[in-house]
């Protein structure tokens, strides 16, 4: 699988309080991933955790506070025309979270798709452009009479379903997901797992999907990348995190799900987000760690490679002892 | 099931919403018990009526809504009808409701001991001593530190918000609390910790609670009984665990199907076809036709209605006889 997009050391800090204010928001400190070609990578973790900060960064609509992110070998630092920006934003569209949010209420539903293709691909006629419009509605499980209907008329789930038409329209090869069933009804959001990956197989489009939702994820994802309090905790192909998680806060992640089939965990932990506000160093998870040791509260750890594929940023899985601090 | 262990009697509550072209009746005849110390879980998809219902009971709702049949019967009291003050008597005191955001129910302007007192306040004439020693106990019960008296609700994490919202409900130790989905605007691990102490607070104070959510798989190691809705309707009601292991609804086994799962095999799932019905334009029948798996001719002529199967309630014409057709038995759940 040839890589598509690579981010090394993303880092992105926020200025919080008044003008004389010197605290700084750590909302994302050195990330470093990858995202091949047909490939769905699942981005999870709790509120705050940086994950919508990863998709804007990578959307280009917060600059880097430091670190580089290469999308087909090219730094986005590099883009600076107007044409150049507007080719990268076709080519890595975004999916956001509120279907009724993002979509304009006042133009019929064929007016999004309409503009997006007169100006990412000028080259179509008019009667291209509505070919087009209807080829990728119906990619996206939506009849051609949808074109001409109002946002109102329309379901949750058919809205979303109009937001990938859209993202489609662009001939993307990576799109960024936030977020995009969250909001649906339960019997609508396999449906629309479904057809994102479906788009993975069959138009060959990457999509970075960020959820809170493991189960979802395990779904469709074939890798796992899991963040907490801004920093990269653990990653990997997902059946490998899932079924031998070696980050305590996947452990911790993967017991809360709740599973009708399974019997109830005991797991006392309160889930109280970390301060991210000028962080010391040392481990950010290490106050709700039950085996934190002593250089957790002095070194950060950084991810190493405990299998194939599989990164753990966690000082006491880098010994090689087995790490059980919650049980699934 | 003896009268004195009914707290709250539900029978035959219809509620519409009047509106200009049309009334659209959200909830069509819903009849339910519940008893003391009880934990009652109502499941649905958005516009099933969920809220709507809480509402009713509660007696909160406004125009356009009103109550068009039925009565609700909370310890013996029939609420509907009441004036607003002799149901302030019972609000809060008897019976409180915790609301599904809790960053809008929280006065923002307001310290949490603040509003505690009022609530405190509204029922008798409580010391100041009184209130601060009460305050700071339901704080401790919900695992706040007593020093978040003096916080505003900005400087509350979203889970210890949800919590302090309990710890309000639970002032006056009431017999009955609602809550509307409490728990959906928190990630995983808040959302279980925060069910884990409804459940251990619930059984140590025995209050009754009544428990909405769109999420089945959340509330089901919690809730003894639970109750599905469908398009205003209780399309199920029966003991949790058993609906579990054997839904008998095509709509219930639909919703339980489309969870995925972080164990077993990686199965292709399906969902359930079709959109939840507009309420202004009911499908004949039985409501949930349109989109079964299993619907034959009659079932879009003949609306079903609430037939016994081994001691719950189901609303599915194939349940008629009582039993439980043996390609359902096995089909659903086997993973």
């Amino acid at each position: 699988m040839s890589e598509l997009l690579r981010a090394e050391h993303l880092t992105r800090h926020f200025k919080i309080g008044g003008m004389l204010s010197r605290r700084t928001l750590h909302a994302v400190d050195d990330v470093s991933f990858s995202i091949g070609e047909r490939e769905i990578v699942a981005l999870a973790g709790e509120s705050g955790s940086g994950k919508s900060t990863i998709a804007r960064v990578l959307a280009r609509i917060y600059t880097l506070t430091s670190g580089q992110v290469y999308f087909e070998g090219t730094p986005l630092s590099a883009i600076r025309s107007r044409r150049d920006g507007l080719r990268y934003a076709g080519l890595v569209p975004m999916v956001f979270q509120d279907p009724f949010a993002s979509i304009n209420p006042v133009f019929r539903v064929q007016h999004g798709v309409l503009r997006i293709l007169k100006l990412h691909r000028p080259e179509l006629s008019a009667r291209q452009r509505l070919d087009e419009a209807e080829r990728v509605f119906g990619v996206v499980g939506l009849g051609a009479d949808m074109l001409e209907r109002f946002p109102y008329e329309l379901s949750g789930g058919q809205r979303q379903r109009v937001g990938f038409a859209q993202a489609l329209a662009m001939r993307p090869k990576l799109i960024l997901a936030d977020e995009p069933v969250s909001m649906l009804d339960v019997s609508i959001r396999i449906g629309l797992l479904n057809l994102m990956a479906k788009l993975r197989d069959e138009e060959g489009v990457s999509i970075l999907y960020i959820t809170h939702d493991i189960a979802s994820a395990r779904y469709v994802a074939d890798r796992l990348i899991v963040m907490y309090a801004g920093q990269l905790a653990e990653s990997g192909p997902i059946e490998d995190v899932l079924t031998a998680p070696k980050h305590p806060y996947t452990q911790l992640l993967l017991s809360a799900v709740p599973d009708p089939m399974a019997p109830l965990s005991q797991v006392n932990d309160r889930g109280e987000p970390p301060k991210v506000v000028d962080p010391a160093p040392g481990c950010r998870f290490r106050w709700r760690c039950p085996l934190a040791i002593e250089t957790c509260s002095t070194v950060t750890p950084i991810l190493a490679e405990l299998q194939p594929g599989h990164e753990v940023a966690c000082h006491v899985a880098q010994t090689g002892a087995e790490v059980k601090a919650f049980a699934s | 099931m003896s009268e004195a262990h009914e707290i709250l009697e539900v029978s035959g509550l219809s509620v519409d919403y009047v509106l200009p072209l049309q009334d659209v009746r959200a909830v069509d005849d819903v009849s339910f018990t519940v008893d003391r110390g009880e934990f009652l879980g109502i499941v649905g998809e958005s516009g099933c009526g969920k809220s709507t219902l809480l509402f009713a009971v509660a007696q909160l709702l406004a125009p356009p809504a009103l109550i068009a049949a039925g009565s609700v019967k909370f310890e013996g009291t029939n609420l509907v009808g009441l004036t607003d003050k002799q149901l302030s008597a019972i609000r809060w005191r008897d019976m409180s409701v915790v609301m599904q955001s809790a960053m809008n129910a929280l006065n923002p302007v307001k310290s949490i001991g603040a509003q505690f007192k009022d609530a405190l306040q509204a029922h008798g004439k409580p010391s100041k001593e009184e209130i601060a020693t009460r305050s700071a106990e339901v704080l401790r019960m919900v695992g706040i530190d007593p020093v978040h008296l003096k916080s505003y609700p900005h400087q509350l994490s979203g889970g210890m918000r949800q919590r302090s919202m309990i710890a309000m409900a639970m002032l006056f130790t009431p017999d009955l609390i609602i809550m509307d989905e409490p728990t959906s605007a928190l990630d995983v691990v808040a959302q279980r910790s925060l069910m884990t102490q409804i459940k251990e607070l619930q059984q140590a104070y025995g209050f009754a609670v009544i428990f909405v959510t769109h999420d089945m798989s959340l509330i089901s190691h919690f809730s003894d009984r639970l109750m599905v809705m469908y398009a205003g309707q209780i399309d199920e009601l029966g003991d949790t665990r058993t609906i579990f292991d054997r839904p008998p609804h095509p709509y219930t086994q639909g919703l339980l199907e489309a969870f995925p799962s972080i164990r077993g095999p990686r199965v292709p799932l399906k969902g359930i076809p079709g959109n939840p019905p507009d309420m202004a334009a009911i499908p004949t029948g039985c409501r949930f036709h349109p989109r079964c798996p299993h619907a034959v001719e009659r079932c879009t002529v003949t609306a079903p209605d609430l037939y016994p199967l081994d001691g719950d309630l189901v609303r599915c014409l194939r349940r008629q006889d009582g039993t439980l057709p043996k390609a359902d038995q096995q089909g659903s759940l086997s993973r």
